[in-house]
């Protein structure tokens, strides 16, 4: 384990007089899969969302490579290379496949106006190295043969398996997922595991959230769990399995 | 009217038109932004035209000016409309254009209902209107082929790609590292340059603006262009300029044929009404489909896949 890279101290959110996230402190470092769990509306993904910026944290601070991000815009956020695929993917849909994985390149040159018009020659270059890339990623993705469809013709399964892909073409230092296995079948949810598990050893960290916890267990190797906006417990995932406070969350007992 | 005169003058119009048409695109078409307040920008490139040129300045730079003015204003505008939702943003340059119409017909520095005569930018001593309008055709397309290069280079760049990523779903694009503002503020200042020249282009052509110029109905005319033609296709909003303008002269032209029992011209918006809720309901995406983004990393894509294909189906 190395140094920290995301730090959350006693961030709260909250929506007229509810509370969706109240008190979390929590910590990831770098390399290694790390878990959230929790049952539905707990705030797993308002503490997500919180964290990217599409909600300020009403109190508390967010620290990412040391640097507060409570005030930053989403798209400088990303920049950091703290990157998220939504729960419910949010696709270009009338733009191809490949032009949605294309978007999530971090520091593409020809992203800004006069790049785009007198730099041709090298964001062109850089380009062509991109696009292998996102190739690379949707083979793995079994995307591949629907690389230059327009995204809207996806199934359900396969916009989940893109909305991962372009998070990953990121090429982000901490990735956030929300539910990359729900909605897909298992064999597939598996193997995105276990593509995540080899994108970890390279070096990337990933903050998951995931309800199906047959999956995230195996892999993941720090959970935390949340009830009613906090965390109720964290641990290994064994350890977690042996705790009553966790069985009391998701059986009420 | 001599006939040969009547189609140069429409080339003309056709031309300076699609300028309008190819800049709204690229606000509208690509970055989805709902500009009502196209004739704004018309309106302040042919009042800083006719305004300059007064006072002698040379026409190629009135032009400029005409679209640097433009441009100034586009960023000014969209400092306080991005901050509204869309619909509201077109209430707001709706309204810009109009108090802008109305503050010319009132100054006296703008000639107010009377306006300001300009001087034609090249005059060639007793050439015929015939000359002059092939000397305007040549003056407007190669203003036209500039700005169409440009929005064709944008539109076929990883720029490009983000504005439709923006005009697809905002808090995506702004999720992977887009931001909304400044594609948004862009799209608007370089949509109002070119919007400015082309008024430039009309003022000279005319070789006078008044505040009557500049109605409502301008900028509802470029939409038609846009949306019959095809919204993010380039080609296809020329297409529309094309077509919107026909339209208007082969009517203009009927009306004296036919004995209506209503206003000819009212007629005439009616029609246009009806044209654009028939392509709306039947062909929303206009005549030609939006264009492919066309990259050299894309393309090799494409004939690899295409190269994967045929193997396959042999």
């Amino acid at each position: 384990m190395q140094e920290t890279l995301l730090k959350i101290r006693e961030v709260s959110k909250h929506f007229g007089g509810v509370y969706a996230v109240s008190g979390v402190s929590l910590n990831i470092k770098g390399g290694g899969i790390w878990g959230l769990v929790g049952p539905n509306g707990s705030g797993k993904t308002t503490l997500f969302n919180t964290i990217l910026g599409l909600h300020r944290p009403d109190e508390g601070d967010i620290y990412f490579n040391g640097k507060c991000i409570n005030r930053l815009a989403p798209h400088q956020i990303y920049g950091l290379g703290l990157v998220n695929a939504f729960q419910i993917p949010r696709l270009f849909s009338r733009l191809s496949v490949l032009d949605n994985m294309l978007l999530a390149a971090r520091g593409h040159q020809g992203d800004t106006l006069l790049n785009s018009l007198f730099l041709r020659k090298g964001w062109q270059e850089q380009e062509v190295e991109l696009a292998g890339k996102a190739m690379e990623i949707l083979e793995t993705l079994e995307l591949v043969h629907l690389a230059l469809s327009p995204a809207g013709e996806l199934s359900g399964g396969q916009r989940k398996l893109l909305e991962v892909g372009r998070g990953v073409m990121s090429s982000p230092t901490l990735l956030l997922l929300d539910e990359p296995a729900a909605g897909i079948n298992p064999n597939l949810g598996k193997k995105i595991f276990q593509g995540i598990e080899d994108l970890s050893q390279e070096g990337l960290s990933f903050f998951i959230i995931e309800h199906r916890l047959e999956i995230l267990f195996d892999f993941a190797h720090w959970v935390y769990v949340m009830d009613k906006g906090k965390i109720v417990v964290e641990g290994k995932p064994e350890e977690v399995l042996e705790d009553p406070a966790f069985f009391e969350v998701y059986l009420g007992v | 009217m001599d006939p040969l005169l009547y189609v140069l003058d429409l080339i003309v119009f056709i031309g300076i038109f699609g300028i309008v048409a190819l800049s709204l695109n690229l606000e509208f078409g690509f970055a989805g932004l709902a500009n009502f307040g196209k004739v704004a920008f018309f309106l302040i490139g042919a009042y800083t035209y006719a305004l300059l040129s007064q006072i002698g300045v040379p026409f190629y730079l009135c032009l400029v000016a005409g679209g640097l003015v433009s441009a100034i204003f586009g960023l000014l505008v969209s400092l306080p409309a991005l901050r509204l939702r869309a619909d509201y943003l077109a209430i707001a340059v709706l309204a810009f254009g109009e108090i802008l119409r109305l503050i010319v017909k009132s100054e006296e520095f703008a000639g107010g209902d009377w306006g300001i005569t300009v001087s034609p930018a090249i005059s060639l001593v007793g050439a015929s209107h015939r000359v002059d309008a092939l000397v305007n055709i040549g003056l407007v397309y190669f203003c036209l082929l500039i700005c169409f290069i440009v929005v064709q280079l944008l539109a076929n760049s990883p720029y490009g790609r983000a504005m439709r990523a923006i005009r697809e779903d905002e808090v995506a694009a702004e999720a992977l590292g887009k931001s909304e503002v400044k594609y948004k503020a862009q799209a608007l200042m370089l949509g109002s340059a070119m919007a400015g020249v082309a008024g430039g282009l009309y003022a000279q052509y005319l070789q006078y603006v008044l505040p009557g110029m500049f109605m409502p109905m301008v900028t509802f005319t470029v939409w038609i262009m846009v949306l019959l033609g095809g919204p993010a296709n380039n080609w296809g909003v020329l297409l529309g300029a094309a077509l919107v303008q026909i339209f208007n002269r082969g009517t203009n032209i009927l009306k004296d044929y036919f004995i209506l029992p209503i206003n000819p011209t009212d007629l005439q918006y009616i029609l246009f009404g009806a044209l654009i809720i028939l392509v709306l309901l039947y062909r929303p995406q206009g005549l030609l489909k939006e264009s492919r983004i066309k990259t050299k990393a894309m393309e090799g894509v494409r004939r690899a896949r295409n190269a994967v294909k045929n193997k396959g189906s042999q």
